[in-house]
């Protein structure tokens, strides 16, 4: 008898590649049971294992499908199944390695615009299941003793990411989502985008300045009132740096991307 | 003799999906219970969490999971136990149910519900493993038995000796999927009542209704069609073999409306008013009076 893990090997060596070695070793394990045949039967679990991993990818990386087309796509998945098996309890995190995937594989990574938007699309995934925790107001700070301001630092609600990439991946996602003309691969230059999700639990994300960049980085670093300002002067003048930093922290309490105000020592 | 086993009867349920959750919430389906995926909440936060919260105040749950693999010669995934009963304490359902399979070996899962081989040395690893499980939880878990599509040359027993072994020797409760077993009588050419009539009433707890797509020499378990009269057939057996079983159907594709699904889990109330006495199904009335505690819990 062959024992229960020689028979959960056998089987899964022949999900993961059924080649002619892994069907007749599988096929000396199972009865044959006449009116189907063993190739069938078996058949039906390796297309199962396929179909469902794509299934997967479809789901999660939509708009990275829609670039591809559908042979890329085949291929991609091909691949991308072959290479990286699950190692998740849940669905939900088998396409985790996608973007690594498409950043090395020898062919996808002639395209870097694959493995932006594909992480791109995880950011808004992970935005998406992010945890819940109360949101703060606006008048939550303005309530403040003036005294307190230079001190305070702002935390961020859980969901809140930053995403930064060097191709133009949001804006080919956007056009794939909108049923728009999709725009030529762009390399020009970094760019920057913030990504939450909103108080009606729709994930959201906008574009990022450099100094918008540097402010929330900031504030992620815990950063208070004071420093932040300081920051500014790198992009402000004196005047002009508190007020920034002032309408900044106003627009992301408004947007919900406040959990809570701390006043640092 | 059905009449003297007691279990909890919670009436007449549906898969909780994604794309009914606004339509649930909006007109209050007059639905007693809902079953829902484990795996699908065992997040932190968002959208799933926000209605899953919102619909367990109104609705009795269950908990169904896929990733249990309580088969697999790897050891028990403590992590996913662990985000088990987190979910659990939070969703506080009114049982806790998993497959008899195993889905993945070596840390890869095939993220299938694969046939074990049906030996008196799987029996005492399976056992072993729900009882160790359900020490963990606190609690008597529900064990599905899946549909397959192929046998182990060493197989020792039928599937269903196999189930009413392990459901008997790990004191473990039986989630009896009713097309499960009508798929894989086709697939196997055993008779379906042969497995209903050698499973005992008293360890089953659940019934699960499906579809199936039908290639002619075999079936596949798909959950992407209507249930077809087949099944309602061994339904209606099962109903006389088991009595008053909560009773839900499972569709995971192409999933139609809320109603058009709603009216389908109406033929499985209208086949149990057939067939069981107003006794039998009274306390089904009972927990239909959602958000009140039945005196019978």
């Amino acid at each position: 008898m062959p024992g229960l893990k020689y028979t959960q090997n056998t089987v899964m060596q022949y999900l993961l590649q059924p080649d002619a070695g892994a069907r007749e070793s599988l096929a000396e394990l199972v009865v044959d049971q006449g009116n189907v045949s063993l190739e069938t039967r078996m058949g039906i679990y390796a297309n199962a294992y396929r179909i469902r991993l794509k299934e997967v990818i479809e789901t999660d990386h939509e708009q990275l499908c829609f670039y591809l087309g559908d042979e890329l796509f085949e291929r991609m998945a091909d691949e991308f199944i072959a290479a990286s098996p699950s190692q998740n309890r849940s669905l939900r995190g088998f396409c985790e390695p996608l973007p690594e995937f498409l950043a090395e594989d020898e062919f996808f990574s002639q395209y870097p615009i694959l493995a932006d938007i594909a992480r791109f699309e995880r950011r808004l995934l992970t935005a998406f299941d992010a945890a819940d925790t109360n949101r703060e107001e606006f008048a939550a700070l303005a309530a403040l003793p003036p005294e307190q301001w230079p001190a305070v630092c702002l935390r961020f609600h859980p969901s809140v990411q930053l995403f930064r990439c060097a191709s133009n991946a949001v804006e080919t996602w956007q056009a794939l989502k909108q049923g728009l003309e999709v725009p030529g691969a762009d390399y020009s230059g970094w760019r920057y985008w913030l990504i939450w999700r909103g108080r009606s639990r729709l994930t959201e994300f906008i574009s990022l300045q450099p100094w918008q960049l540097v402010l929330v980085e900031a504030v992620i670093a815990g950063e208070n009132f004071a420093g932040l300002c300081e920051l500014m002067l790198d992009f402000f003048d004196e005047s002009q740096a508190p007020a920034q930093v002032f309408e900044s922290l106003k627009a992301w309490f408004e947007m919900g991307l406040i959990r809570s105000l701390v006043v640092s020592d | 003799m059905t009449d003297k086993i007691e279990r909890e009867f919670l009436g007449f349920g549906l898969g909780l999906r994604t794309k009914h959750f606004e339509y649930i919430l909006q007109h209050q389906p007059d639905i007693d219970w809902f079953e829902i995926l484990s795996e699908n909440y065992m997040v932190a936060g968002g959208k799933p969490r926000y209605y899953l919260q919102a619909i367990s105040e109104q609705y009795p749950l269950v908990m169904h999971g896929v990733s249990l693999s309580i088969g697999s010669a790897d050891p028990l995934d403590m992590d996913y136990l662990r985000a088990l009963k987190t979910l659990a304490n939070d969703v506080e359902p009114k049982w806790i149910s998993d497959h008899i399979c195993w889905t993945g070996i070596h840390g890869i899962n095939s993220h299938d519900l694969l046939p074990l081989p049906y030996t008196m040395e799987t029996v005492r690893h399976v056992a072993e493993r729900i009882s160790r499980v359900q020490d963990f939880l606190g609690r008597q878990i529900l064990m599905e038995n899946v549909s397959s599509y192929l046998s182990y040359q060493d197989s020792e027993m039928d599937e269903w000796t196999f189930v009413s072994e392990v459901a008997k020797a790990s004191d473990s409760l039986i989630l009896l999927d009713i097309n499960n077993v009508y798929v894989s009588a086709r697939n196997h050419g055993f008779e379906p009542m042969d497995y209903l009539n050698r499973i005992d009433p008293a360890r089953v707890q659940q019934f699960h209704l499906a579809g199936h797509s039908d290639y002619g020499d075999y079936v596949i378990d798909t959950h992407d069609h209507d249930v077809p009269d087949s099944v309602w057939d061994l339904y209606r057996q099962a109903l006389v073999r088991f009595g008053a079983v909560s009773t839900m159907i499972e569709r995971d594709a192409n999933i139609p409306e809320f109603p058009v699904l709603e009216a389908e889990l109406g033929i499985a109330r209208d086949i149990a008013t057939q067939v069981l006495s107003p006794n039998q199904l009274s306390i089904a009335d009972l927990a239909r009076n959602r958000g009140v505690k039945s005196c019978l819990a």
